[in-house]
């Protein structure tokens, strides 16, 4: 058997990604004989709380990849609306059309065969830019952003100070 | 709001509706595609009026109108019910038709070799696009090439990876055809959609069933007629049908049943 046209898509992209960096993250494999599941690092964007910080996160791709979405888990802890407490990255580009329980967004941001994982990494960095506060997975630091940004900030402050410290 | 569940000890805790919601739908996917999965991508030529008098023996309506559809068709060929019918009955059909037909392989070749361009200008990322337009070409070029045999392209429908891509590609030109022709197009559409948004909701994502409209951009985009007959509860003893675009000699039949596409073919 050769192999599935999911590993030969996934080997493109990462041969063109290490090829052509892109601004913003850096992206590898988590293991050499796995292609399937990739590690990535993302720099915290400039003139957001986030800037400065470096944040460790993983991409498992199903075997249906492209025809289906890849799921990302921040690694590094990382205190935002739309990222749940274990890492789980919640944004609606990862989700397939036509789930009825996400009906409150924009279906056209769904995923999309036509997605890469380059298109994906600049939805979460604008996400962290823009966190959306009407369908959070991290309902205390949705509350927080709205309602005690202070505390909000300084919790972010020290993701960013401990993410640098993990990656020295 | 999520339930509230009080520990032992007193302390609260509050479980996540999502959780509950993500596990009833993982298990609906999973139940639907194990039924989809037991039926192949592409299934074998079958005599008609034997297969749908099995599946609607206790069915007098279907089972007149079956008796009316065999008097045009033989055979039906099945295809696999995960919302990519449409477009992969059309690939199919039409496919098995250019593999005896020099002419009209010609002029499709030529449209086709240039929808990659197409479709870059109107926006689309270069990148993934080239993947799924090298594999379409390389299954057209195969068929062109006259090596090429009905039960390879049957083969070749099965094998999940290169089927899907063929949908894939199938779905971008139909949306590259709405989107060039939005002004027609979004007569067809409700709602306050953008064409660009129907599209990314309603045909660029695998899995999502086709509509009249997808049939008219398609048919139109690679100038191939579709006739499709319709087959529901209506009165009439007669299976209705329709040719997209209107007017045009059909290249591929296509039979409808609510949800659901097949290929059909004349005597």
């Amino acid at each position: 058997m050769s192999e599935p046209q999911s590993a030969l898509l996934l080997r493109k992209q990462l041969a063109e990604l290490n090829k052509n960096p892109v601004e913003g993250f850096s992206a590898g494999l988590i293991d050499d004989n796995d292609i399937y599941r990739w590690e990535v690092l993302i720099i915290g964007p400039p003139d957001t709380l986030y800037e400065g910080g470096f944040f460790k996160a993983h991409l498992h791709f199903p075997k249906e990849y492209p025809l289906r979405p890849p799921r990302m888990k921040f690694m590094t802890e990382i205190w935002h609306p739309n990222i749940e407490k274990n890492g789980d990255v919640c944004i609606s580009i990862l989700h397939e059309p036509g789930d009825d329980k996400w009906g409150y967004e924009k279906a056209s941001e769904r995923w999309l065969p036509v997605h890469t994982v380059e298109t994906i990494l600049i939805s979460v960095i604008s996400m962290l830019a823009d966190p959306n506060d009407e369908s959070p997975a991290n309902v205390d630091a949705a509350k927080e952003w709205r309602e005690n940004y202070a505390e909000f900030k300084r919790k972010v402050a020290r993701n960013v100070r401990r993410s640098q410290e993990e990656c020295m | 709001m999520g339930d509230e569940v009080r520990e032992a000890d007193g302390e609260k805790r509050v479980e996540a509706p999502t959780n509950q919601d993500n596990l009833i739908m993982e298990q609906q996917r999973q139940i639907e595609e194990e039924i989809s999965e037991a039926i192949p991508l592409v299934g074998v030529k079958e005599d008609l009026l034997c297969a749908l008098e099995k599946e609607y023996a206790a069915d007098p309506i279907y089972t007149m109108k079956a008796k009316d559809l065999s008097s045009k068709y033989s055979s039906i060929r099945r295809m696999r019910p995960d919302g990519n019918c449409f477009f992969r009955a059309f690939a199919y059909a039409y496919f098995e038709r250019l593999l005896t037909n020099k002419d009209e392989y010609k002029s499709f070749y030529d449209i086709v070799s240039k929808s990659k361009d197409d479709l870059i200008e109107l926006g689309f990322p270069q990148f993934t696009l080239e993947d799924f337009y090298d594999t379409f070409m390389e299954v057209v070029e195969r068929i062109g090439g006259g090596e090429m045999a009905q039960d390879e392209l049957y083969e070749l429908f099965n094998v999940t990876g290169q089927s899907n891509y063929i949908v894939v590609y199938l779905r971008l030109i139909t949306s590259g055809k709405l989107q060039r022709d939005a002004d027609f197009y979004l007569n067809f559409i409700d709602g306050n959609r953008t064409m660009t948004a129907f599209c990314h909701q309603e045909v660029e994502p695998m899995f999502k069933e086709s509509d009249h409209i997808h049939i008219i951009a398609l048919s139109a985009a690679l100038n191939v007629g579709v006739r499709v007959r319709y087959m529901d509860r209506g009165d009439s003893a007669q299976v209705i049908a329709h040719d997209f675009p209107e007017g045009t000699t059909p290249a591929v039949h296509l039979l409808y049943r609510p949800g659901h596409y097949d290929i059909l073919y004349e005597h």
